[in-house]
């Protein structure tokens, strides 16, 4: 008998990976997921997947799964097994302790971009009206946060200008620190569709990624550059389009600021960023940076994604401004085919972002401090709200080592694992009273947490993930929770435990609360996305079933104008010296999903078993180093084990690593600088060397850190 | 920009129900009739896809609206006034005043005499009980036996299990290359391609290696597409696979 299983029900859901928010049809027999197939009218997808929603689901019932409620009165105890009721009373209890000894501000909330747009709204809900305060982040502050600060400067909203189809509108398409193919595979086949067809190709990424060049896809120009060096080629690539007269006077002086476009004109235009001077400091020839310049000047539609190869610099914000500036200046906005695209790394980045998970706002980016904004709010949850900015993530680290803070909800998150600078977090953790981790699975966090909730995957929930082009896709519940309840349920009874009466029927009511509480979101509702299938935001009375490019005819600015920032460039701090003659980059593979803790629990791992280091030739040969032999990955902040594969794709100065892997924990070696606006992380550039297992390893520059080893010990 | 006809942009006219047979098109309208059914579509749009629209679905198995036609699996013959013969009409485009027959005793026949040849190259046990498309098409013409016995057949072809998601049994492939055309057209990868000639013609990932070591992606494009299941999740097998 070979006949496969028939499927006897099928639910339409969302894709819970990268932001792309592909459609999905989930197939049961018998109760059980036995396939998940593309849904051929997901407006992102067509009918398409890639190997991580297609095939890798089965996480969802791996034995790993944590399907009870845990807690410990401190770290160095065991957990022990409770109720639900008993888990919600012990975390009740302390973390009101917490609050009665050391003040209201004492404690905050984590939220993640793997929760669905219902969960992350009542997240920031919890923060604000149980516990009062703003202390609410999310982990978007570690990837796109500059993208938020970036795009809403010069743009006015921080989110995607277009709906992934604009792309088959695209003559030139400029992929600026993203490499598609793998982050974001459907996306990419859409742009390999494009290329195909004929439109030209620019790519600014350190490595020669499967983006630049594919069968029947090559990039018209590559620009290689050194990482950390993006301002300056951006820049460069304005000083061109400024020089020339490539711009689009028209479009600025009817659409922009003209007198803020001649200051930038003068700024970028200046001698010192002549591709002539930059070239030689980025690694690239000149020649190849006026190329580029023509060819997106040039049109007649351009388009810009970019990813995190952008935004995780100590410029990450400066780099997002350099794009929104290009795209005004070129005229390359308002209409199919142009735009400015963040590419977003989880399904829910952008919900994350929009829904108000941040301290210092509400949905829509509306300030804390707005006393009519704030009334709106107090007047629907009944409670008064705090008026003061709450800690961003990092600032909860650092004020946990001064005991300011000390209770930590944590829905959906690692930072151990995927935040910068380990030890510093591992430090801070430990000096809290109450850590609440609320995930599938014990991962690293949950090492120094006392309670541990367990999380239902997107399989087991009712919500929404609003994708990368801003469309608000349906989650639905496929299978019943492995624990129990759905997400928000947790979070419900946890702010009743509390004390605050929240009631929902189902998901739906949440919805309905954002988008009575949100400008963007007012139309969305799930009888309008089970309607019409998806929704991209804004979502109103003038645009009822959503909107698809942003900027038609104005600019969501207080004048309606984009604007033009200046973007001088400041390398970053992080420099190579004698000792750490290389640059370590970072990025994502194909198989994988960020940190992997649902994809290493698939057969994924059958295409990469363990992390590898890419390294040229030259500085393998260099170090004694062949191909598969263990490395050790040392900089200023600690050392790391790896596998060398010498590999084409990296020009010589430069090793990468997907940052995926907990055991080999490449971020004990990333920096601890971040962007100057937002704190975003600086992954994407770390001094290092690399020396062959056996070997002495070199001497650690700044010895002021505990090491990965004593951490653990 | 010159747009090469091969590539299309009206992904949204997709449906999940109802599949067109070629890719919607977009443009201004040419009426014809099918079945003395009337109908209005796109200049550029397939006859089979005026049938489908008209509510007279042609019966194929190389044809699908998410790839471009390709004209090998000779199911979906129409016949069509002024025009000799009996045209596929998957690959031939409407005019203005066409007037198509998709149902005839010729058409049966015809159907009927390629839809047996393809089943005598199938596992016989995999025939009842099946749910793929071309189990669909068998009913669906009326085929349940066919006539040749003793012939060669491909039923000794060795199961490609190397991919931990899928698996191929070249024994239920009919080479329509929708799977070659799917990697090429809907992912972009180019893994796999048709190799050798007539009998010996058979789907190959990479320079004929296992789907595993190819340059496959594992994307499913080609799962997806496949008409036979002879590309099949592995996860639709509760217990290792055998050949019907």
């Amino acid at each position: 008998m070979a006949n496969p299983i028939k499927p006897d029900r099928s639910v339409i859901t969302t894709c819970a990976y990268c932001g792309v928010g592909c459609g999905f049809k989930a197939q049961t027999a018998g109760g059980r997921i036995v396939r998940m197939i593309p849904w051929k009218e997901g407006k992102a997808n067509h009918g398409h997947s890639c190997i991580k929603g297609r095939f890798a689901f089965d996480y969802y019932q791996h034995p790993d799964r944590v399907r009870t409620p845990m807690v410990r009165d401190s770290i160095d105890q065991p957990w022990r097994e409770v109720g639900w009721d008993e888990a919600f009373r012990f975390t009740a209890r302390r973390l009101q302790d917490i609050q009665a000894r050391h003040g209201v501000r004492s404690i905050g909330a984590i939220s993640s971009s793997r929760c669905t747009n219902e969960e992350i709204w009542l997240v920031q809900k919890l923060a604000r009206a149980v516990f009062g305060n703003n202390n609410v982040d999310n982990c978007a502050r570690i990837c796109h946060s500059p993208t938020q600060f970036g795009l809403s400067a010069t743009v006015g909203w921080g989110a995607a200008s277009q709906h992934f189809d604009s792309i088959l509108k695209a003559d030139v398409i400029m992929v600026v620190g993203a490499n598609p193919t793998e982050g974001h595979p459907v996306f990419g086949s859409l742009l390999k569709r494009r290329i195909r067809q004929g439109a030209k190709l620019i790519v600014i990424d350190p490595r020669r990624t499967e983006t630049v060049r594919s069968p029947h896809v090559e990039a018209s120009v590559h620009l290689a550059l050194r990482p950390g060096t993006n301002v300056a080629v951006l820049d460069s690539i304005a000083h061109v389009i400024v020089r020339e007269g490539l711009f689009d006077e028209a479009f600025v002086r009817a659409r922009c600021e003209w007198d803020e476009f001649e200051v930038w004109r003068d700024l970028v235009g200046s001698d010192r960023y002549a591709p002539e001077v930059i070239g030689p400091q980025a690694g690239l020839d000149p020649a190849d940076i006026r190329r580029a310049a023509r060819l997106y000047a040039g049109g007649p539609n351009s388009a810009i994604y970019y990813g995190l190869g952008v935004t995780e610099h100590s410029q990450g914000s400066t780099g997002v401004m350099c794009l929104g500036n290009l795209s005004l200046a070129c005229g390359m906005l308002g209409r199919e085919g142009v735009g400015v695209n963040p590419l977003r790394g989880q399904g829910n980045v952008q919900g994350g972002s929009c829904l108000g998970s941040w301290p210092h706002v509400f949905s829509g980016y509306r300030f804390v401090t707005d006393n009519e904004v704030r009334a709106g709010f107090e007047s629907d949850w009944g409670v008064p709200l705090d008026a003061e900015p709450g800690l961003r993530l990092p600032n909860m680290f650092d004020a946990a080592l001064t005991g300011h803070f000390r209770g930590m909800y944590i829905m959906g998150e690692d930072p151990v694992q995927s935040d910068p600078n380990q030890s510093h977090i591992i430090e801070a953790l430990r000096a809290m009273d109450c850590v609440i981790v609320h995930d599938l699975f014990l991962n690293e966090t949950a090492k120094y947490a006392h309670v541990f909730l367990p999380g239902s995957s997107s399989l087991e929930k009712d919500g929404t993930f609003t994708s990368a082009e801003r469309r608000v896709n349906r989650v639905r519940k496929v299978v019943e929770p492995l624990a129990g309840y759905q997400d928000w349920e947790v979070v419900v009874k946890l702010m009743n435990a509390m004390g605050y009466p929240a009631h929902y029927q189902h998901a739906g009511e949440i919805l309905d609360e954002i988008a009575r509480l949100s400008p963007t979101y007012r139309g969305m509702s799930f009888a309008l996305l089970d309607e019409i299938g998806s929704a991209q935001w804004p979502c109103d009375e003038n645009a009822p079933q959503g909107t698809e490019v942003l900027h038609t005819e104005r600019f969501p600015r207080a004048n309606g104008r984009g604007t033009f920032m200046l973007t001088e460039y400041v390398p970053t701090r992080e420099r190579t010296s004698d000792q750490l003659p290389l640059l370590l980059t970072t990025g994502r593979i194909l198989t994988q999903y960020n940190v992997g803790t649902q994809t290493r629990r698939t057969a994924n791992s059958r295409w990469h078993p363990e992390d590898v280091l890419e390294i040229s030739g030259g500085d393998a040969a260099t170090r004694g180093i062949r191909d598969g032999d263990k490395v050790w990955v040392t900089s200023r902040f600690g050392r790391t084990q790896l596998s060398a594969r010498i590999s084409p794709r990296v020009n010589p100065g430069i090793v990468y690593n997907p940052f995926l892997h907990a055991e080999t924990r490449v971020n004990v070696v990333t920096s601890d600088l971040s962007d100057w606006a937002t704190n975003c992380p600086e992954y994407k550039v770390t001094a290092v060397e690399v020396s062959l297992v056996g070997q002495a390893p070199p001497e650690r520059t700044a010895a002021a850190r505990a090491t990965p080893e004593a951490v653990d010990a | 920009m010159q747009e090469k006809r091969t590539m299309w942009s009206e992904l949204r006219d997709l449906t999940d129900d109802v599949d067109l047979g070629t890719p919607p098109r977009a443009g201004d309208l040419v009426r014809l009739t099918v079945d003395d059914v009337s109908v209005s579509v796109p200049r550029g749009s397939s006859v089979m896809l005026a049938a489908a629209r008209a509510g007279r679905s042609v019966p194929k198995l190389c044809a699908t609206d998410t790839l471009e036609a390709f004209g090998s699996c000779r199911v979906c013959l129409v016949e069509i006034d002024g025009m000799r013969g009996y045209p596929a009409s998957c690959t031939t485009l409407v005019a203005e005043g066409m007037v198509v027959r998709t149902r005839s005793e010729a058409l049966t026949r015809l159907r009927k005499g390629v839809l047996e040849l393809y089943l005598s190259d199938f596992p016989a046990g995999d025939v009842p009980d099946g749910w793929s498309e071309l189990h669909e098409v068998l009913a669906e013409v009326g085929v349940h036996s066919h006539p040749y016995h003793g012939g060669q057949d491909h039923l000794d072809s060795p199961v490609d299990l190397s991919n931990p998601y899928f698996l191929f049994d070249p024994a239920k492939c009919i080479v329509c290359s929708r799977c070659v055309r799917a990697c090429e057209e809907i992912q972009g990868t180019f893994a796999l391609t048709i190799q050798g000639r007539g009998f010996a013609s058979k789907v190959a990932a990479g320079q004929d290696e296992p789907f595993f070591e190819s340059e496959c992606v594992s994307c499913g494009a080609c799962v997806q597409t496949c008409p036979t299941q002879a590309l099949v999740e592995k996860s639709l097998f509760e217990t290792e696979y055998q050949r019907g």
